[in-house]
């Protein structure tokens, strides 16, 4: 009886419908899609507003000069201003350094510690919320502890490593442009390492035990498990964390802009903390500008990559 | 609301005339009786003073000298009575207050303009002139005083006289090392004092402060300027200069002198009881008759001193033996800058 109804339901003929599988191609069908942009129409006006419209006028700020309230057209100016400046091409390299560096370090030891949490018998939830403790921390409250944590004449970094006769004098830590690159990838390392370790354990836990077991049979050692099982199963997933990393890095700000602010020497000067120190220290709103939209296409660009590798007939094969 | 900033700013006069957010105040200032505005010298209007135009009223400043640590300059066998008036003499002092984890000063390398307040004070102690009088050229290796005063005031990391990692010390970092000892002298305004005994209340009454060290016959150092202005955009103008008369009575600039160490630049103030009973406040007042008013008057000032000229002393602390050729480069760039308004 029910499947009757529903039966009757399903091939009732509707208001404006002339009956079948033909009257989907009518104009009730037609009405359809307007309701149903009337419907998705409050959350793309929202979205125009907060996302379209800046857009825009970031690209309009990008074609004219700047001076305050006195601006001129300059057409592709900025442009052809900024690539043509070592500066920009300097920060775009520290800005790939920065990124590939930290991404490669955010997954290998996101993996590491997520296989180690993954064994964890005992306390499972009170150590998986204490390895995430530095995720929680806004990144600009991190930054300032960590300065304060590697300064040079009264910070703790320096006092332990001092006293454990692993260095002999005080390192300037923020100081010196090698040191200032390895500590802001430190920092943001121990920053974003949690998050990938808690996408990763969810993706181990997602892998059928029987899969070791059978590997276990065959007299897989605990590497070739790990090699034959783990990391296939992840793959997906990796791809997926590092892409998204990679365009979440690249866009980073608030950690150097507190620790070093690009400094010194414009050593980590990557392309958001160029774009602010253009804006805001030297009031040249429209090269800053044309500095945000080359970052927004390089990110457009890696979010295709993304879109591509995360299609679903290429998420179903892997 | 949009576009509209608040009537009263304080903000770098030239920068912002030119960008346009400043209200021109001749109309209101010419006004005022001889009586008003005889309180102010014409040199230090002069730093409000852009195209032919006045852009704000200077309300109070920050004048450059030496402070000193009484306790660590009596330990290293010195007179406090007696501080360094030449830069010989205050190399002399540096070696003496200078030792295991103590240096003589900081060097100030950190992004901030405050670097470049501490790098002109020493130039000028040394009759240097970084730039040509219309701001048309920059002359830091230009000039050889100029040049001299950077390789000597940038070399006292290298001696061992200034704390290392002069690269990221800025105001707090500087105070931070006197307050606790690790520097026995510091090249700051009035307001650092406040700050280092906030940090450190034993050394009450156990600073001194002194002429920065000359190496010319001519006193020079750096006094900040700071100005109440009015917005372009102000819909109640004469409301505003109202209260900018108001905010710049007598009394209000001994008020600020006295409790928060703001520099008064009203020049009918050193007299004042409060001032004069002060001996500290009095020597910073002093020091202020020979200081040069900054910022420097040009449109792009704020670029130039907290970005070009910070990298330009970040590169040489750096690459020490490189300090000539790095401010050539920088001489270069800001002859470019200077040049587009």
């Amino acid at each position: 009886m029910a499947a009757g109804i529903r039966q009757k339901d399903s091939v009732a003929p509707r208001p404006g419908r002339a009956g079948g599988a033909v009257a989907w191609r009518g104009a009730g069908l037609r009405r359809e899609r307007f309701h149903g942009y009337l419907f998705i129409a409050p959350a793309f006006l929202l979205l125009a507003a907060i996302i379209l419209y800046p857009l825009i006028h970031a690209f309009q700020t990008s074609l004219h000069r700047t001076r305050g309230l006195r601006i001129d057209f300059i057409g592709l100016g900025n442009y052809e201003k900024i690539l043509a400046e070592p500066a920009f091409w300097d920060s775009l390299a520290i800005s790939f350094a920065f990124t590939g560096i930290a991404v490669a370090l955010h997954v290998a030891l996101g993996l590491a510690l997520a296989l180690l949490l993954n064994e964890v018998r005992f306390l499972k939830t009170a150590i998986r919320i204490a390895f995430l403790t530095p995720w929680m921390v806004a990144p600009a409250i991190g930054a300032i502890i960590w300065m304060w944590l590697l300064e040079p004449q009264f910070g703790v970094v320096n006092y332990v490593l001092r006293s454990a006769g692993l260095i002999s004098e005080y390192k300037i830590w923020l100081g010196e442009p090698a040191l200032a690159f390895g500590s802001i990838v430190a920092v943001d390392v121990w920053r974003g390492v949690p998050f990938i370790m808690l996408l990763m354990l969810a993706g181990l836990q997602g892998i059928p035990r029987e899969q070791y077991e059978a590997a276990e049979i065959d007299g897989a050692t605990r590497p070739q498990r790990f090699r034959y099982v783990t990391l296939p199963n992840l793959r997906y997933l990796l791809i997926v964390a590092s892409t998204l990393d990679f365009i979440n890095t690249i866009r980073h700000f608030d950690i150097i802009k507190v620790m070093t602010q690009g400094g010194p020497a414009r050593a980590t000067e990557v392309l958001p903390v160029l774009l602010y120190n253009r804006a805001f220290l030297a009031n040249r709103f429209g090269e800053a500008a044309a500095i945000g939209v080359a970052l927004l296409v390089i990110v457009l660009a890696l979010t295709i990559v993304y879109i591509l590798l995360t299609r679903p007939g290429r998420a179903s094969e892997s | 609301m949009a576009q509209q900033a608040p009537c009263i700013v304080s903000v770098d006069v030239t920068t912002a005339a030119y960008n346009g957010y400043l209200m021109p105040l001749d109309a209101y200032w010419n006004a005022e009786p001889e009586s008003f505005r005889a309180a102010w010298s014409e040199s230090i209007l002069s730093a409000a003073r852009w195209d032919g135009e006045l852009w704000g009223v200077p309300s109070w400043g920050g004048v450059y000298a030496e402070v000193y640590n009484r306790d660590l300059v009596e330990a290293a066998g010195l007179d406090p009575e007696n501080p360094p008036a030449t830069w010989a003499e205050y190399m002399t002092w540096a070696e003496a207050l200078s030792g295991d984890d103590q240096w003589a000063t900081a060097i100030l390398g950190g992004r901030t303009d405050t670097t470049t307040r501490v790098l002109l004070s020493w130039i000028y102690s040394n009759g240097g002139e970084p730039f040509n009088a219309d701001m048309t050229e920059s002359r830091f290796a230009a000039d050889p005083r100029s040049l001299e005063a950077i390789k000597t005031y940038l070399g006292l990391e290298a001696k061992g006289l200034a704390a290392p990692g002069a690269t990221t010390i800025n105001y707090l970092e500087q105070t931070n090392l006197f307050a606790q000892n690790r520097i026995a002298t510091m090249r700051n305004a009035y307001w650092s004092v406040a700050k280092v005994l906030g940090d450190n209340p034993a050394l009450e009454g156990k600073l001194f402060v002194a002429d920065p060290p000359m190496n010319v016959e001519e006193k020079a150092t750096v006094a900040t300027m700071t100005a109440d202005s009015i917005s372009s955009s102000c819909a109640h103008p004469d409301e505003a200069w109202a209260f900018i008369k108001f905010n710049n009575e007598r009394k209000w600039a001994v008020q600020r002198a006295t409790v928060a160490n703001w520099m008064p630049l009203r020049n009918d103030v050193s007299d004042d009881p409060e001032i004069a009973s002060n001996p500290m406040l009095r020597k910073f007042v002093e020091i202020g008759g020979y200081a040069k008013t900054y910022p420097l008057p040009h449109p792009h000032w704020a670029d130039i001193s907290t970005n070009d000229i910070v990298d330009a002393v970040q590169e040489a602390l750096l690459e020490p033996e490189r300090v000539e050729e790095i401010f050539q480069a920088l001489d270069a760039k800001l002859n470019e800058k200077l040049n587009d308004v």
